[in-house]
């Protein structure tokens, strides 16, 4: 026979426990609602739809050290330096995947990529012409636009991917030439490339290629189209 | 008196003796009171005609320690390692061997340094050496700099200026042959060699046919590797460089390859 005041006891505690249950429901859903009021869903600009197209990558493999390229349909924005920064995002992004033929870690690797048209206005020019005639004392002229001899791709790398990028000559040039190669395949005009990283420049990638020279622009690919 | 003057005498026939024996071996580098350690900025006044140079890089060194190899080694160790063990063979093989560095400096050399020892040798061949983790077998590197046209002999005066960032260019024909020949050498051998181009300092800078060699560890067909701090491994690569720059030697007798 179970005491009177034991059962009063077990009572209220379940129905202390059930008014708990109910008020932690209650909240949440509180909680909800306030979060979905101040969530603002005004559309600011109207929806971009960009067909996908058809570009072509500078694969790398380490196993042979060879260049091949790749073709893949992506969707990339209209604006060149834009779609520069973007392609060799995806560039470098393809090499973090599993089973990737150069393989490198995953991260942001691309922070800016500048094209300037060459040959590059000399900074006195620069300032000359935009301060007008009365100070155009400097004999180097700012180059007319018609005169303009392809472009010059300034990549600035991530910190981040420099100093995490791995070690060796063979595995660093494959990086540089991926990049250089995947610009001159889908950026006719651009005719040289320069590399900074975090805005600076930078001697070597890893301790072994070069960063400080001027990359010229070529085809870079030493095989076949890879798959 | 006349013992006096026999004292005299002896004693400055001594002297005398002393000093020309000190005056030959000041003139004399090649005797046992010279530096054992090469001077990197000087010509080696000491190998004879007969002997061509060569010139190995151990790249890296100081703060500058490379790539981080297996078993917690740094690049700048195995380069150097490996750089001895090829100067030993070399010098038995009938080479006189400059290195740009013999021990781990407390400030690291600049490329620039290290092209400027190797261009005062005029040596038959610069090696550059490195070590990786990544890739599989030798992988020997040529310039990226395109040959520079022959001038007619006539229109160029004698003591035209080189530009340092392609001093490499009048070599890179001689230099893409001298890879060819390592590639050939180190295929015999089993070492698995890859042959191309990078842009690496101090290639460019240098004024000999030069190769920068980079060890990777030996893949076999079964997935095993064979690490780049094999000693084994390490032989074999280093008698197949040495028979290929004694069949480079023959080729180029005289260093004709570096005039």
């Amino acid at each position: 026979m179970i005491p009177r005041y034991q059962r009063i006891l077990f009572w209220s505690l379940a129905a202390a426990t059930l008014l708990m249950a109910g008020f932690l429901l209650h909240g949440c859903r509180q909680a909800r609602e306030k979060l979905t009021r101040r969530r603002n869903e005004t559309p600011l600009s109207a929806p971009v739809e960009t067909p996908s197209q058809s570009v072509r990558l500078a694969v790398a493999s380490d196993a042979d050290g060879t260049i091949s390229m790749a073709d893949r349909n992506l969707a990339l924005p209209s604006d060149p330096t834009t779609r520069a920064r973007a392609l060799l995002a995806r560039l470098i992004a393809e090499y973090s995947w599993k089973n990737s033929t150069h393989p490198l870690e995953s991260g942001p690797a691309i922070d800016d990529v500048f094209l300037l048209d060459l040959p590059l206005k000399p900074a006195a020019a620069f300032n000359a012409a935009s301060t007008g005639p009365a100070n155009d004392t400097s004999p180097a002229q700012p180059a007319p636009a018609s005169a303009s001899a392809g472009q010059l791709a300034v990549v600035n790398l991530n910190g981040g991917f420099v100093s995490h990028h791995p070690s060796g000559i063979e595995v660093e040039t494959l990086t540089v030439d991926s990049i250089v190669g995947t610009l001159f395949a889908n950026f006719p005009r651009v005719v040289q490339v320069r590399f900074l990283v975090d805005g600076q420049p930078h001697d070597t990638l890893a301790g072994h290629a070069d960063l400080t020279r001027t990359y010229q622009a070529v085809d870079t690919a030493t095989a076949g189209t890879a798959p | 008196m006349t013992l006096n003057r026999t004292r005299a005498a002896l004693l400055l026939a001594t002297l005398a003796g002393a000093a020309a024996v000190h005056s030959i071996a000041a003139q004399s580098p090649s005797s046992a009171s010279a530096p054992q350690v090469p001077q990197p900025a000087l010509r080696p006044q000491s190998s004879p005609a007969s002997r061509p140079v060569i010139v190995l890089d151990p790249a890296h060194g100081g703060a500058d320690t490379g790539a981080s190899l297996p078993g917690n080694l740094a690049e700048k160790d195995v380069t150097l390692a490996f750089a001895q063990k090829l100067r030993a063979l070399l010098g038995p093989a009938g080479f006189t061997v400059i290195t740009t560095r013999d021990s781990d400096p407390a400030v690291p050399l600049s490329t620039d340094d290290r092209a400027q020892t190797a261009n005062r040798a005029h040596a038959l061949a610069c090696i550059v050496l490195h070590a990786t983790a990544a890739g599989s077998g030798v992988h020997v590197y040529t310039s990226t700099l395109q040959p520079a046209p022959a001038l007619d002999a006539d229109s160029v005066p004698a003591y035209a200026p080189v530009p340092w960032e392609s001093a490499q260019a009048a070599f890179v024909t001689q230099s893409r042959r001298l890879g060819d020949d390592l590639r050939e050498t180190l295929t015999k051998s089993g070492a698995s060699p890859l042959l191309g181009r990078a842009p690496l300092r101090p290639l460019d800078n240098l004024l000999c046919p030069a190769v920068a060699l980079e060890i990777a560890p030996q893949s076999s067909g079964d997935g095993s590797s064979t690490p780049v701090t094999d000693s084994g491994y390490q032989q074999t690569v280093a008698q197949a460089i040495v028979a290929a720059l004694q069949a480079w030697s023959v080729q180029n007798p005289s260093g004709d390859a570096a005039q």
